[in-house]
């Protein structure tokens, strides 16, 4: 009785996660090549005149660790949806194809090279939001062709999209010029930068409404853990379910991957360690993922700035490099309640 | 009226007819067994029973209005099933599992309430899986698991129970155990029960009526001392044997072609 999922242990277990993920961020946000005083951004405030540590603070480290935030919140949990939706463990949020579509989109921007911004974005993210939101749209559709099965239909649709773009990319990448290459190469191993205010508030806004959507979700997805069938008996308009699940998880990493790039394993490994630790009921599994997410891609993101300071390492290379290890840490401690 | 009442149901896989033409009826608070050889249609039936799929011809009425009229969520409060595949999950817990039956009944944010337990608890004594209401489903026996699908099934709370061989993984005392579970459950809570089951003595012992499926659209209804006739048997699965009674208990035993006795007479 004691194991049941409360309302009450939920609020407690996300109200400690976001004082954790606040004391991350505060930490992280004085570590760089310049260290920044707590004091003296404070006493800025106060004087109400700007000092360079206040300068350092909001404009390039603030908006930088908002963004690691979002983009981890919203990779973690499309990752939770897909596992779930697909019951596949190895479900990641690139699974239906956004990884290559996404990029696909970003090579043809720089073969383009356009350099006029598009709505206020540079031509690159404009790109690769269309291309993954359009490549999980091709899926879906393919994936409904396939008729009854549907969730094996979705997950080979998904395979074959993503190799054929991936060759597409392959082939792009070969008649492209070297600086071009390179760009679209850096891109793709996932890359934070300091956006602006508005485009963090929107960003924030879609992939926050997007969780919240999920979490409601939840009690669903729980039952469709156990097959659409069973869902369905249970009352659960399962295709309704899948679908708005499916979208939203789609839309939040499009806004993600337009953002930072393919920062690999955060959706992977994450929502694994949550379940690992706290179990699998979604209710609890959807907001946890995203904060620990979060907790995650900002230490992450600082450890890609400073290890080889002044130079900085793609973030992708460091969520994989240090996620790994402290994923294979958590499948052996706790290793009883992995159970599939 | 009855509760369920089924009128010239008919359904094909392709060009496969598997159910053809059926009506019958089942009233509140009966219990039916289901028997037939594979094949014969009768996870099909069940199936279009839960309104899992959609009759090709004729009708599904429960408790007087079409199947396909209900919500999926309001279905779900009329009808629980117990089906035979189990797909394994996330590791779940049997707890968490059998909560899930809730799930029709739930609030907009998906929690459970008192009373979502109190029924759950109940289920799990019912069921005797409260012992092990903390393990993984994954790390149950085949047969632990099939009570706790009972329970889950006894937990959504519905007037209409159909059950897809719910003692297939059982010992014999889970066997009988489950029979005599959801026998109190049609005495006690006036339950419709439609289970299927390859054990024709079983079902004749609990049953107040059977259907019969054969593979070519054929099928018989009554008592079970009516349907399950020697000959009945031996048309439908093709299968000799003894049939007699032990008090007011009609049995059935079959004897195969290899079988050591059959140079005897197999006409009782």
């Amino acid at each position: 009785m004691e194991k049941l999922l409360t309302k009450r242990k939920l609020v407690v277990r996300i109200g400690f996660a976001l004082i954790l993920l606040i004391l991350v961020m505060l930490a992280c946000s004085m570590i760089g090549t310049e260290a920044v005083s707590p004091k003296s951004v404070i006493a800025s405030v106060g004087e109400g005149q700007v000092n360079a540590d206040y300068e350092i603070f909001v404009r390039v480290r603030l908006p930088r660790i908002i963004l690691a935030v979002i983009v981890g919140a919203a990779l973690a949990c499309s990752g939770v949806v897909f596992q779930g939706l697909l019951r596949n463990p190895l479900a990641d949020p690139y699974i239906l194809g956004i990884s290559s579509g996404a990029g696909l989109g970003v090579i043809v921007a720089m073969l383009l090279g356009l350099a006029a911004p598009i709505w206020g974005q540079s031509p690159v993210t404009v790109f690769a939001f269309v291309g993954a939101i359009g490549t999980v749209m091709l899926v879906w559709f393919i994936g409904r062709l396939t008729g009854r099965r549907h969730v094996a239909g979705l997950l080979l649709a998904g395979v074959v999209v993503n190799a054929f773009f991936s060759a597409l990319i392959m082939f792009l990448t070969s008649v492209g010029r070297s600086d071009q290459v390179f760009a679209t190469i850096f891109w793709l191993m996932g890359n934070m930068r300091e956006e602006s205010v508005l485009v963090l508030w929107t960003s924030g806004g879609v992939v926050s409404a997007g969780i919240v959507g999920l979490f409601f979700l939840g009690s669903k997805l729980n039952a469709i853990s156990f097959g659409e069938r069973d869902a369905k008996t249970m009352g659960v308009k399962t295709g309704q379910v899948q679908f708005a699940a499916f979208s939203i998880a789609a839309l939040i990493t499009g806004v993600a991957v337009s953002l930072s790039g393919l920062v690999g394993f955060v959706g992977l490994i994450v929502p694994h360690a949550v379940r690992l630790v706290f179990g699998p009921d979604h209710r609890q599994l959807i907001p946890l993922s995203a904060i620990y997410a979060g907790i995650f891609m900002v230490a992450a993101d600082t450890l890609a700035r400073i290890i080889v300071a002044p130079a900085q390492l793609p973030v992708g290379v460091v969520t994989a490099l240090v996620g790994g290890p402290f994923f294979l840490f958590l499948l052996v401690k706790y290793s009883r309640k992995v159970g599939w | 009226m009855a509760t369920i009442e089924v009128k010239g149901l008919s359904f094909s896989y392709g060009k496969m007819d598997v159910l053809g033409d059926m009506s019958f009826g089942i009233s509140e608070g009966k219990f039916v067994a289901i028997a037939g050889p594979n094949g014969a249609g009768k996870s099909t039936l069940l199936n279009l029973l839960a309104g899992l799929m959609r009759t090709d011809r004729g009708a599904i009425n429960i408790d007087g209005a079409q199947i396909g009229s209900y919500a999926t969520d309001e279905l779900a409060k009329k009808v629980a099933l117990v089906g035979q595949e189990f797909v394994p999950a996330f590791g779940f817990t049997v707890m968490e599992a059998v909560m899930m039956a809730r799930t029709p009944y739930f609030g907009a944010m998906g929690f459970e309430t008192e009373i979502d337990r109190k029924i759950v608890h109940e289920a799990l004594e019912l069921t005797e899986t409260a012992e092990f209401a903390d393990r993984e489903l994954a790390h149950l026996s085949g047969g632990e698991r099939q009570r706790v699908f009972i329970a889950r099934a006894l937990a959504q709370d519905t007037p209409i129970l159909l059950l897809d061989e719910p003692t297939s993984f059982l010992d014999l005392r889970h066997q009988v155990g489950i029979y005599d579970l959801l026998k109190r459950m049609q005495i006690e809570r006036n339950k419709t029960i439609v289970s299927i089951s390859h054990d024709l003595n079983l079902a004749s012992q609990y049953c107040d009526e059977v259907l019969l499926l054969g593979n070519a659209c054929q099928y018989h209804t009554g008592s079970a001392g009516e349907v399950f006739t020697a000959d009945n048997i031996e048309k439908i699965f093709g299968v000799k044997g003894f049939s007699g009674k032990i008090g007011i208990e009609s049995f059935f035993i079959p004897l195969g072609g290899m079988a050591k006795d059959t140079g005897k007479t197999s006409e009782g």
